[in-house]
C-alpha cells in the first residue's frame, strides 16, 4: 500500500494551533454538537495498476451518544473512513470535524492529542503490544496522555475490572483468548474516556462467544452515553447498533440524515 | 514423495522467482564475509605455524657449538660425541666491513658437503656456487641493518686471532687477508648469531681463506634420546676442560667454547607476539563470522517473514513445514553456490597475504600460499551454511505464523515510569525478538559488547605499544650512541664534549645467584648528566645493598620490590640484595631485554668474576647525534640506538591494533547500524499503535531513541572495561615476555570520547526509524506490519 502524500505533507507541517471549534450542523437548542461531521471526504490510494479511489466524497455526522454501523462490503472504503476520521490517514479531499475541530488542518502532533483526548480504537486483530501484560497494555494510553503512573495504573485495573479482566491483568496477550483480548483493546481504547470510539471490525477475528461478548459489551457503554462508530460487514452485529449507515464503492448509500442524538 | 516433490519445485519456482535477488544479495554479501572469515583463518594459521615450518625448511640443528681456531682438537671431537647424531663443522672468520663505520661480522663456510642439516632459507638470490670463492649470502637482518642486497658487493678485512684476543685493548687494522665479495642472496633462519654467522660463504671460499679461520662452528643433530642434550653438554664440557688444559686458547675471554641449543631458545616476544597476533585474528574472526551469521539470519528471517502468509496457504493446501522449508532451500540453491563460489575465491585470494608483522620474517616460503583445503571446503562449507541459515530462517519464519503460543504470565508488573517512551523505548529494546523474526536481545548485547571491547582492547594494546616503540628508554635504549669497550682517554674527551648531554659508563657481567643461577649484571657510573633509563617500578639501586633487577628476570624469579636476591661473591660467601626497582636495560651480552639485575659498581665488582665489558652510553644534545656518530666511528666501534629485535618484532605490529580496531569499530557498527535501522521496522507495528493511542511525533522519536539507547548502553557498560582489562592481560603477558615495563597506556581520550559518541551515533540512528515512521501513516504501518 502506497503510503499517502497528504499525510506526509501534513505530518511535517507546523502544530498550529488548535483551531476555534466549528460545528458543521448545527445542534438544535439545548443540545450537545455532534462528535464527528464528515464533508465531502475523498481518498485515493496508488496501486501499482491504477489509482484505487476508496472514498468518493463521504458526508456523515454522528450524533453525542450515537451508536452507528458502517456498513459494507470488503473493499468499500469503510477501514479507510475510520482511518481517516481517527486521523490515522489523511484524506485528499474534504473535511472532518472532530468534537468541533477540523482535523484536516491540525499537524501531526496537534492531531495526536486530540486523537487522545476524544479517540478510541479498536481493531479487528486488536493491536496489542505483546510484550506487555494487560494492564500494562491499557495504562499506557493512559501514560501517553500524561496520566501520573499511578492513575494510570488504577485507571487501567479499573477498566479490566468493569470488562470482567481484573484477573487477567498480568497475562500478556498471547495467553488471553481473542474475546479477552478485544476486551483489553477495548479498556485501552477507554483508558483516556474518549468522546468517541472507533471500532474497525471489532468482531472479525472472533468466534461467536467471542463476538457476542464484544457486542454486548457495546451496547452496554452506548447505554451508558458512549458515541460508537463500529465498521462491519456482517449485518447480524450492524443490526445491535443504533443506525446502520451502508457504504459501497467509497460512497455511502443511505441518506446520512440522523445525527442528532437519540 | 514424486507429488511431494512437484510442490516443492512449484513453491521454489515462485520463491525464486519474487525473491531472487535479494537472495542473491545476502549470498554475495555472506559469501564474501565467509571468504574474509576463510582467509583470516587462514592467515592465522600461517602467521601462528610461520616459525615451525621455518624451524622444519632450515633443518635447524639441536646444538651448535663455538670451538676456537687454536683448540682444532675440541672442534674435532665434537662428532664423536654422545648423542651426536649428525654433525657439520663450518669454519668462522671475523672480518671487518668496509664502510664510514667501524663495523664487524662473523664469516661461516662449509669445506665438505654435508647432508640437510642449517640450511638457512634464500629468500632472495640464491646460494654461493661452490666454486666461487667471491659469493656470499648475509642474513635478513645484517642485510637490513646494513644496506646489503642482492648484486651488492663488500671488503672484507679478516682479523687474525691474535687480533681477536686484543678486543679490549685495540688492535689497528684487520692484519688477516682482505677480499671483495659478492652478495647472492639473502637468507632466512629462525635465529643468527652466536656460533651462526650472519656471512654464509661456499666451500670454494672456505678453501681460500683456511689458514685465516678463527674458529670452528659445529652444527650438531642429536640422537632421539630423551637425555642426549644434557649428555652431549656435560661431554662437552669435559672434552673442553682437558683440551683447555692441554692448550688453552688465547681468545677464551672474546670466542669462548660454548653450546647453544638453538630450538629451546626461542624468544618468547616471539612467542607472545605470535600469540597477540593470532589472538588478535581469531576475535576478528570470530566477531565477523558472528556478525555475519547474525545480518544473514536476520535478513532472511526477515525476508521470509515477510511472506508468511505464503506459508500460511501452502500449509492449507497440505504441504507440511518440512516440505515448505525443502521448497524454500531448493530455491536459494543457486545463491548458496554463489556464496561458496564468493567465499571460496576471497580464500584463494587471501593466499598472498604473509604472515602478519613480525611473524613474515618467519615465513620460510614468501608469496602466494593458498590453503586449498581451506578453499574447497570453506567454499562448501560457506554454500552449505548459507542453505542452513535460509532453511531455518524459512521454518522459522513459518512455526511463526502457524504456532499457537503457549500461555505465558508476565513477570510482575514493574511500576511505570513517568515517561511512557523510557518504558515502552527500554521493553521494545530488550523484547527485541517478540513475534517479530529479530534475533534476541541479549544476543545482540553480547555481540556488541564483544565487539566493542575488542575495539577498546585493540586501541589500548595498539596505545601501549605505540608508547613503548616511541620510547627507546621503555626498552633500555636511553642513550643515542653507544661506545663498545670504551677507553678512560675516550669518556673524558666526552664528558668535555658540549655535544654530549649525558654520559654513563656501563659495565656488563654475570655473576650467580644463590642458588646457582646465572644472571646478566650491569652497572651504571654516571659521568655527566641524567641518562632517563626506564624504572617500570621503583627506582635504580644507590646503596651497596640494593638491586634492580629487569622485569623479566622478576617475573622468572617470581620477586617484586621490596623482595631479596640472594647473590654469590667472587671470593666466596654470598650478598643479600635488596630489590628496589625493576630497571629495563638492554644487556650487553646475549641477554634479551629485562633479563638481567643492575647494581652499584662496588657491588659489581665483588660479584662479576673476570673482567666486565665496559661501554659509554652517551645521550646526545638534540640535533647532534648524528655528527657525534660520525666522528666518532672513525676511531671507535660505535653504536647508534638499535631496536632490538624483540622490539623491533613488535614495532611490526604496531599498525595491527589498529586495523583490527577499525575493522571491529566498522563490523560493530555496521552491525550495530543493521540492528537499530531493523529494530525499528521490526517495531513499526507497536509505533504505530503508539500513534493510535495519541503519542505526538515528539515521543514516538524519544521512543525510539530509548530504544537504541538501550542497546547500546549494555555494550559501553560492560564492553568498555571488559575491552581494558583483555588489553591489560595482553600487554602485560607480551611485556613481560619482552622485559619491558607491563603498564597499560589507557587511551583516555578516546574512552572519554567512545562513550559520548556511540550513544550520540545510536541516538542520531534512531532518528531515521522515527523519520520513517513520521512519513508512514499509522493505518499503513498497522495493516502491513
Amino acid at each position: 500500500m502506497a503510503v499517502s502524500a497528504s499525510y506526509e505533507a501534513t505530518a511535517r507541517a507546523g502544530d498550529a494551533p488548535l483551531p476555534d471549534a466549528v460545528p458543521e450542523t448545527a445542534p438544535g437548542p439545548g443540545a450537545p454538537p455532534p462528535e464527528l461531521v464528515v464533508r465531502g471526504l475523498r481518498k485515493t490510494y496508488e496501486a501499482e495498476t491504477a489509482p484505487v479511489r476508496a472514498l468518493r466524497g463521504v458526508d456523515l455526522t454522528v450524533g453525542h451518544g450515537e451508536f452507528v454501523a458502517l456498513m459494507g462490503p470488503s473493499g468499500s472504503g469503510k477501514s479507510t473512513l475510520l482511518h481517516l476520521l481517527a486521523g490515522l490517514d489523511r484524506a485528499d479531499e474534504g473535511s472532518v470535524t472532530l468534537a468541533g475541530v477540523r482535523t484536516e488542518e491540525l499537524g501531526a502532533a496537534r492531531l495526536a492529542r486530540l486523537r487522545r483526548r476524544h479517540v478510541g480504537l479498536v481493531f479487528q486483530f486488536f493491536h496489542l503490544i505483546d510484550h506487555m501484560s494487560a494492564l500494562e497494555n491499557v495504562a499506557l494510553a493512559a501514560l501517553v496522555a500524561g496520566a501520573k503512573p499511578a492513575e494510570a495504573t488504577e485507571r487501567a485495573r479499573d477498566l479490566l475490572d468493569t470488562l470482567g479482566l481484573l484477573e487477567k491483568q498480568g497475562e500478556r496477550p498471547a495467553a488471553l483468548s481473542g474475546g479477552q483480548r478485544q476486551r483489553v483493546a477495548i479498556a485501552r481504547a477507554l483508558a483516556n474516556r474518549p468522546t468517541l470510539l472507533l471500532a474497525d471490525e471489532p468482531t472479525g477475528a472472533l468466534d461467536s462467544d467471542g463476538a457476542a461478548e464484544v457486542l454486548d459489551l457495546f451496547t452496554r457503554l452506548h447505554r451508558d452515553g458512549q458515541t460508537i462508530l463500529m465498521v462491519t460487514h456482517s449485518a447480524d452485529v450492524a443490526g445491535g447498533a443504533q443506525r446502520i449507515v451502508r457504504i459501497r464503492d467509497g460512497v455511502l448509500l443511505d441518506a446520512d440524515t440522523s445525527g442528532e442524538p437519540s | 514423495m514424486g507429488d511431494a516433490f512437484g510442490a516443492i519445485r512449484a513453491v521454489a519456482r515462485a520463491e525464486l522467482r519474487v525473491g531472487w535477488r535479494a537472495t542473491l544479495l545476502m549470498a554475495l554479501v555472506f559469501g564474501l564475509v565467509a571468504g574474509i572469515v576463510l582467509g583470516g583463518i587462514g592467515l592465522a594459521g600461517r602467521t601462528a605455524t610461520a616459525y615451525p615450518r621455518l624451524v622444519d625448511a632450515v633443518h635447524l640443528d639441536d646444538a651448535r657449538a663455538l670451538v676456537a681456531a687454536d683448540q682444532p682438537q675440541l672442534a674435532a671431537a665434537v662428532p664423536s660425541l654422545p648423542a651426536v647424531a649428525q654433525a657439520r663443522t663450518d669454519e668462522a672468520w671475523i672480518a671487518q666491513l668496509d664502510g664510514p663505520a667501524l663495523r664487524f661480522v662473523s664469516i661461516g663456510a662449509p669445506t665438505t658437503e654435508h647432508e640437510a642439516l642449517v640450511d638457512p632459507v634464500i629468500i632472495d638470490g640464491r646460494a654461493p656456487a661452490r666454486d666461487a670463492p667471491d659469493e656470499i649470502i648475509v642474513s635478513e637482518p645484517l642485510a637490513q641493518s646494513s644496506g646489503l642486497g642482492v648484486g651488492a658487493t663488500v671488503t672484507l678485512g679478516m682479523l687474525t686471532l691474535d687480533q681477536v684476543s686484543r678486543f679490549d685493548v685495540g688492535f689497528g687494522p684487520p692484519a688477516g687477508p682482505t677480499t671483495t665479495v659478492r652478495v647472492v642472496g639473502i637468507a632466512r633462519m629462525p635465529s643468527w648469531g652466536g656460533a651462526l654467522a650472519n656471512v654464509q660463504a661456499g666451500p670454494a671460499f672456505a678453501a681460500k681463506f683456511l689458514p685465516d679461520i678463527v674458529g670452528y662452528s659445529i652444527y650438531v643433530r642429536f640422537t632421539p634420546d630423551a637425555d642426549a642434550a644434557q649428555r652431549f653438554g656435560a661431554a662437552f664440557a669435559r672434552t673442553a676442560a682437558v683440551v683447555d688444559q692441554i692448550s688453552p686458547s688465547v681468545v677464551s675471554q672474546y670466542l669462548p667454547h660454548s653450546v647453544e641449543l638453538p630450538s629451546a631458545t626461542v624468544d618468547p616476544s616471539v612467542r607472545a607476539a605470535e600469540q597477540v597476533l593470532v589472538g588478535g585474528l581469531i576475535l576478528f574472526v570470530v566477531v565477523l563470522a558472528l556478525g555475519g551469521l547474525q545480518v544473514l539470519g536476520q535478513s532472511m528471517l526477515r525476508h521470509h517473514s515477510a511472506r508468511g502468509g505464503t506459508q500460511g496457504v501452502e500449509s492449507a493446501l497440505g504441504m507440511r513445514a518440512s516440505e515448505r522449508t525443502a521448497a524454500r532451500a531448493l530455491a536459494a540453491v543457486g545463491a548458496a553456490v554463489v556464496a561458496g563460489i564468493v567465499a571460496g575465491g576471497v580464500a584463494l585470494a587471501s593466499g598472498w597475504l604473509e604472515p602478519l608483522g613480525s611473524q613474515a620474517r618467519f615465513e620460510p616460503t614468501p608469496g602466494f600460499r593458498p590453503v586449498w583445503a581451506l578453499v574447497v571446503l570453506g567454499g562448501i562449507g560457506t554454500a552449505v551454511v548459507f542453505l542452513l541459515v535460509v532453511a531455518a530462517a524459512a521454518a522459522i519464519a513459518g512455526r511463526r505464523r502457524a504456532a499457537v503460543v503457549p500461555p505465558v504470565r508476565a513477570a510482575a508488573i514493574n511500576p511505570f515510569r513517568r515517561w511512557p517512551a523510557a518504558v515502552l523505548g527500554m521493553r521494545l529494546a530488550i523484547h527485541g525478538r517478540v513475534g517479530r523474526g529479530g534475533v534476541p536481545a541479549v544476543a545482540t548485547v553480547v555481540a556488541a559488547s564483544l565487539a566493542m571491547a575488542g575495539v577498546v582492547a585493540a586501541v589500548a594494546f595498539g596505545a601501549s605499544l605505540q608508547r613503548l616503540v616511541d620510547t627507546p628508554a621503555r626498552y633500555g635504549q636511553a642513550a643515542d650512541l653507544t661506545i663498545v669497550d670504551a677507553r678512560e682517554p675516550d669518556v673524558a674527551r666526552l664528558v668535555a664534549d658540549p655535544r654530549v648531554a649525558a654520559l654513563d659508563v656501563g659495565a656488563a657481567g654475570s655473576a650467580e645467584l644463590a642458588d646457582g643461577d646465572a644472571v646478566e649484571v650491569a652497572s651504571r657510573d654516571v659521568r655527566k648528566g641524567h641518562m632517563p633509563i626506564a624504572v617500570a617500578g621503583g627506582r635504580m639501586p644507590a646503596a651497596p645493598d640494593e638491586v634492580a633487577v629487569g622485569p623479566r628476570l622478576a617475573s622468572r624469579l617470581g620477586v617484586d620490590v621490596g623482595d631479596t636476591l640472594e647473590v654469590r661473591r667472587v671470593h666466596g660467601g654470598t650478598v643479600v640484595l635488596r630489590i628496589v626497582g625493576k630497571a629495563v636495560l638492554t644487556s650487553q651480552n646475549q641477554g634479551g631485554i629485562g633479563d638481567g639485575v643492575v647494581v652499584t659498581p662496588d657491588v659489581m665488582r665483588a660479584i662479576t668474576p673476570g673482567q666486565p665489558l665496559y661501554d659509554a652510553a652517551v645521550l646526545a644534545v638534540p640535533g647532534t647525534a648524528d655528527a657525534l656518530f660520525a666522528e666518532l666511528s672513525q676511531g671507535l666501534e660505535v653504536f647508534q640506538r638499535e631496536v632490538p629485535t624483540a622490539v623491533g618484532n613488535l614495532a611490526d605490529l604496531v599498525t595491527l591494533p589498529e586495523l583490527l580496531a577499525l575493522v571491529l569499530a566498522v563490523v560493530a557498527g555496521a552491525g550495530l547500524v543493521h540492528a537499530l535501522l531493523t529494530s525499528g521496522r521490526r517495531h513499526a507495528r507497536e509505533v504505530a499503535v503508539l500513534s493510535v493511542l495519541g503519542a505526538t511525533p515528539g515521543q514516538v522519536r524519544a521512543t525510539l531513541a530509548v530504544m537504541a539507547a538501550t542497546t547500546v548502553l549494555p555494550a559501553l557498560v560492560i564492553g568498555v572495561p571488559l575491552g581494558l582489562g583483555a588489553a591489560r592481560v595482553l600487554w602485560w603477558q607480551l611485556a613481560t615476555a619482552t622485559g619491558v615495563a607491563g603498564d597499560l597506556a589507557v587511551p583516555g581520550r578516546l574512552l572519554v570520547v567512545i562513550v559520548p559518541a556511540v550513544l550520540a551515533g545510536a541516538l542520531l540512528l534512531s532518528l531515521a526509524p522515527a523519520a520513517r515512521a513520521a512519513r508512514t501513516p499509522p493505518a499503513v504501518a498497522l495493516a502491513t506490519g
